[in-house]
């Protein structure tokens, strides 16, 4: 059995390696550890606008007294309903203000109370057939509903790009609605009384949420092996050193990778697009133009990344596992499966630092939404910053690889 | 990179092609080059001579810029190693091949020769001439992964010399390189010297040492001794190079 003696031998070199020992115990347990923490599929801190334009009060005739006015405050119960941590509420000043704050991508959903709300509310309920009492001044009185007409009509405006998440979150917005107006009983609840507006229409399916964070996670995981493998190469073959004896600067030797594979990224970007789109019928709404502007200037800067990974390790073997290694963080939390609004605090804290995440945003924004990159320019101006420092960082470990050490 | 404005010369006054002073180099505990001299004059074929594992290459490699110095200074035609200046005028061949494997040759040549912004017609010019040099014109369009290893290591020098450096810097050009093509290459090597060019040689081969003006002898990483090669067997009461070597190593060995 000369297996035994190959086997042998094989796990002896990896023992020699300590680089190598290292990573192969460290990837395991980073995959795990960051999937626990960072999987909850419960949407955290959705940002919900609220547009409180009821004054909280109910007018309703008597039995006994005549008209009397009661203080119900019903937004205010609702935003006691709404579950722990779920939801971070904006105060917005106006409907139209709170849906601009949706189309915009800085709030998740929102929700216009508007004036009489309560009052609509109350003889709704009363309307319904709920007898019920009051006390007034120390004397309990039957209520009855006002002759007046009233809508208890409440207007949602939700951002359903991600079927999970809006699924999630409009649970929990109807059980805080329900849990507001149940008190008054009547029949009434969520369904009744809300008026959902999908901005995508519900048009956007699971895989239409996923496939732009899968194209973001595709690049990246291409690009940065591909740089950091062929530097490797040419540093253990010697061009490099052939290249740095010559007139030329590291970073001109750095940019020119980036130029390279940059064009090499532009065109797998085209062809995931094309495939996404052709075969699967992919949303991709905002035009692939801006979709691959955004992945080329996303992958210049993971060139760098390459680059200081092929200058830390001695060999393509443990290039691969540094990449692996660097990336594994990125797919679990830079929202290629699940969005960062169901992470905690702290993991989107981290999730927020990883550029793929908000390549991720920028993909999503161009690609469900289609509204340009205007829409973007936060994103953009991320992905730019990270290309800048990581060429630079490339460029320097690259002088002080070759010429230091 | 610190710089100190004085240009090292030799005790005649003459400006040196390469000076090295205390040069120094760690990796980790082990010292591979431990406080070396050097000066060679403009035009000279010097030979770096010594065992595998002696530091020759770490030498070269430091000389070039390739590899930065724990201590001591480098200047190359009286400027500071690294610098811009100096690597326009300078070649190094290194001990590995060193070339695209997936390219052909002439590509190789023509990609290193466009580092240097020479003219296209120049290069064009060039590069079949150098092909002729190291006898692989037949070969040019080939691949160099596909070729053996001493035509690599012909290719490499080749791929060295294609801006006519001033200063050379060969570490074990012949190895593997069939013996009738290595008197060939020596000769070419020789009447470079005459054109003014500077060449340092590592080998640890005595024939080529003995066609060198002078000889540095490296022995655990630092040089032991120094001269033409009469004045190595002079110092050495020896009649060849080998015994000369003997002495110096047995000489060596007592003192220390």
């Amino acid at each position: 059995m000369r297996s035994l003696l190959v086997a042998g031998n094989v796990l002896r070199r990896v023992m020699h390696d300590r680089r190598t020992l290292l990573l192969i115990l460290l990837t395991p347990l980073l995959f795990v550890l960051l999937y626990g923490y960072s999987f909850s599929g419960d949407p955290v801190e959705l940002r919900l606008a609220v547009v409180n334009e009821d004054n909280g009060l109910a007018s309703v005739r008597t039995a006994e007294i005549g008209r009397v006015t009661l203080e119900v405050g019903l937004v205010e119960r609702f935003l006691a309903a709404l579950p722990q941590g779920r939801f971070r509420v904006l105060q917005a000043a106006s409907p139209e203000e709170a849906t601009a704050l949706v189309e915009e991508g800085e709030a998740w959903a929102a929700v216009s109370f508007p004036a009489g709300f309560s009052n609509a509310v109350v003889n709704e309920a009363l309307r319904a057939g709920g007898v019920r009492t009051a006390t007034v001044d120390g004397r309990t009185v039957r209520l009855l509903p006002s002759d007046a007409e009233v809508d208890a009509g409440l207007c949602l405006h939700v951002d359903d790009s991600n079927p999970l998440v809006s699924g999630a979150g409009l649970v929990a917005l109807r059980s805080a609605v329900d849990a507001a107006v149940s008190e008054d009983g009547g029949g009434l609840d969520a369904q009744r009384i809300m008026d959902v507006r999908l901005l995508y229409d519900g048009e956007i399916r699971s895989l239409d949420y996923t496939a732009p964070g899968i194209i973001g996670f595709a690049i990246t995981l291409i690009s940065v092996m591909l740089t950091a493998v062929s530097i490797v190469r040419e540093r253990t073959g010697g061009t490099l050193t052939r290249m740095l004896v010559a007139p030329v600067r590291s970073w001109e030797i750095v940019v020119g990778y980036a130029v390279a594979f940059s064009l090499v990224a532009g065109l797998q970007a085209a062809e995931l697009l094309a495939v996404s789109w052709g075969v699967f019928g992919i949303r991709v709404a905002g035009g692939v133009g801006p979709v691959v502007l955004v992945l080329v200037l996303f992958v210049l800067g993971l060139q760098g990344l390459g680059t200081l990974l092929s200058m830390i390790a001695r060999n393509e073997f443990q290039a691969m596992q540094l990449v692996l290694i660097l990336l594994i963080p990125s797919i679990m939390l830079g929202g290629v499966f699940w969005p960062p609004e169901t992470m905690p605090r702290v993991i989107r804290g981290i999730a927020l630092v990883l550029p793929l995440t908000h390549a991720n945003v920028a993909l999503r924004r161009l690609m469900l939404a289609g509204r340009g990159l205007a829409s973007v320019s936060l994103e953009l101006a991320v992905l730019a910053g990270f290309a800048a420092a990581m060429l630079l960082a490339g460029t320097w470990a690259m002088r002080r690889q070759v010429r230091g050490s | 990179m610190r710089s100190t404005s004085a240009t090292l010369f030799d005790s005649e006054g003459e400006e040196l092609a390469i000076a090295a002073r205390g040069v120094v180099k760690r990796f980790g505990s082990r010292t591979a080059v431990s406080g070396i001299d050097l000066s060679v004059s403009p035009g000279m074929v010097y030979g770096l001579l010594g065992p595998n594992g002696a530091g020759k290459s770490t030498l070269v490699r430091m000389l070039c810029g390739v590899l930065r110095p724990d201590a001591g200074r480098i200047q190359i035609l009286g400027w500071h190693v690294p610098s811009l200046r100096v690597q326009l005028q300078l070649g190094y061949m290194p001990q590995e091949v060193a070339l695209y494997g997936d390219l052909t040759v002439a590509q190789n040549l023509r990609m290193f020769a466009r580092l240097y912004d020479l003219p296209r017609a120049q290069i064009r010019e060039r590069v079949g001439e150098l092909l002729e040099l190291v006898r692989l014109s037949d070969r040019r369009d080939d691949r160099v992964a596909a070729l053996s290893g001493g035509m690599q290591r012909r290719a490499s020098l080749a791929a060295s010399l294609v801006h006519r450096p001033r200063v050379l810097f060969l570490d074990e050009p012949t190895a593997g390189v069939d013996l009738q093509l290595r008197t060939a290459l020596w000769d070419y090597f020789l009447s470079l010297g005459e054109q003014e060019v500077t060449l340092l040689v590592t080998t640890h081969l005595l024939e080529e040492a003995e066609r060198c003006a002078r000889l540095g002898f490296l022995q655990g990483g630092r040089l032991l001794a120094e001269g033409t090669v009469p004045e190595l067997l002079e110092g050495a009461h020896a009649s060849d190079l080998e015994a000369a070597l003997s002495t110096i190593l047995a000489e060596r060995e007592a003192t220390s």
